[in-house]
């Protein structure tokens, strides 16, 4: 999320992958940063060990949620 | 009744209570008779009830006395059955207090809650940082208990508490286990009580010690690397566990691990028996590091005397991180765990005070 911050402020379009556990930890830190509406698009959890196969498969689903959000940055 | 302290006001008496080695070196809620018999009240048992005596000082703990602790740490009256399951915990002989108490080494009492208890008595915290600060029921509970080691027991640093540096845990210990989303039977169901019963389970522990591993959802085997790392965590070769064996010793996997060992067919028997059957090493390895330890040339050293010294729950938030409590393996019980039935039939709810039973 701190990253996702960082670029958008750099006027680089940019938007944060959370996984659903953390989730309400990246709103504290978009808020905490000044930035509460910072794009964000929501995985499941966990992602990380879950394997190639899967990991595909979830980004795959989240893949138009993200280029959304990043035509709403452009916008 | 206990003896009563005068002073003019509430800051004079919280630094009379320091002064006199009354506190854990932090703050505490003054235990005025008004505040106190409001704890007894709620244990719904006699002031002079006497639990039993505590070591090294061999104090005896009535209920009065455990209220006086009860407020000074913070509780609300709701917490009292589990602080005084906890006490009793303590005090049964199979907890060696006396020599936990006074040992040089890093042992503090976890206090693992099972059961309804975890709802109507705090709630007590199973998820994010149970151990850690920012839940009230799990920081005065275990500090509760603490207090009346030092009052009742008379443990205090350097005199009779030898403990050479101690760990954070022996401010406050506690947690509970998350049943509602753990694969697993609740732990007092496999160590023997009903789901109904709420049962607090007392442990000599050291702090946490972090396992990290990070599954692979394509290896089907990976879950063994998982069990090799915990039993290394458990009873590494610098471990009391390791060296002088047969301590009951815990181990708190988080939601994710859970789930790997799970999915691989383990129930919490198998996960014991692997970890068990992993802790062992070379009786010539133990000689060179532990020379003083040293024993026959030849076979392996095994940690555990069987699986089911090992204490598993699930509590914590999901993620990489497991935890394991090593334990110092020592005194004539050998750093067995006690488990006591919270009674909450006798409990008295305060009205304003006590929430509803859930």
């Amino acid at each position: 999320m701190r990253d996702g911050v960082n670029i958008a402020k750099l006027g680089i379009p940019a938007v944060s992958l959370v996984t659903e556990e953390f989730w309400p930890q990246g709103d504290f830190v978009a808020e905490s940063l000044g930035m509460p509406d910072v794009p964000r698009v929501r995985l499941p959890h966990p992602v990380a060990g879950t394997g190639v196969k899967n990991m595909r498969k979830v980004a795959a689903e989240v893949a138009p949620a993200v280029l959304k959000a990043l035509e709403g940055n452009n916008g | 009744m206990a003896d009563l302290l005068t002073a003019a006001d509430e800051s004079a008496a919280l630094e009379d209570l320091h002064s006199k080695g009354l506190t854990d070196g932090l703050p505490v809620i003054i235990p005025t008779p008004t505040r106190v018999n409001r704890m007894v009240l709620a244990s719904g048992l006699e002031a002079d009830m006497v639990l039993g005596t505590m070591g090294p000082g061999h104090g005896i703990a009535t209920i009065e006395k455990v209220a006086v602790a009860a407020v000074m740490a913070g509780c609300l009256p709701d917490y009292m059955p589990v602080v005084l399951a906890a006490v009793k915990a303590v005090i049964d002989p199979v907890f060696d207090l006396t020599e936990m108490q006074a040992t040089t080494h890093c042992t503090a009492p976890l206090i693992i809650v099972n059961g309804p208890a975890r709802h109507n008595c705090g709630p007590i915290s199973s998820g994010y940082g149970a151990l850690g600060p920012g839940h009230r029921a799990n920081a005065s509970i275990g500090r509760a208990l603490r207090l009346t080691m030092i009052n009742i027991g008379g443990g205090r640093p350097g005199s009779s508490d030898m403990a050479l540096l101690g760990h954070p845990g022996k401010f406050t210990f506690c947690l509970a286990e998350d049943e509602e989303n753990s694969p697993f039977p609740p732990m007092h169901v496999d160590l023997g009580f009903d789901p109904d019963d709420s049962v607090v389970t007392v442990i000599g522990a050291e702090a946490p010690h972090s396992v990290l591993y990070s599954g692979d959802g394509d290896d089907p085997k990976g879950y063994l690397s998982l069990l090799d790392m915990l039993a290394i965590g458990i009873a590494n070769a610098a471990t009391n566990n390791a060296i002088l064996t047969k301590g009951t010793a815990t181990i708190v996997l988080n939601p994710e691990h859970a789930e790997v060992l799970n999915k691989a067919g383990l129930t919490r028997q198998d996960i014991a028996e692997e970890i068990h059957r992993r802790s062992t090493m070379a009786q010539t390895t133990i000689n060179k590091l532990s020379p003083a330890f040293a024993g026959k040339d030849s076979g392996n050293r095994d940690a555990f005397s069987g699986p089911e010294q090992l204490l598993i729950l699930m509590s914590g938030g999901s993620g990489l991180y497991s935890m394991v409590m090593p334990s110092w393996c020592a005194g004539p019980h050998k750093n067995s765990a006690s488990c006591i039935k919270v009674e909450s039939e006798f409990f008295c709810e305060v009205p304003g005070l006590a929430n509803p039973v859930i």
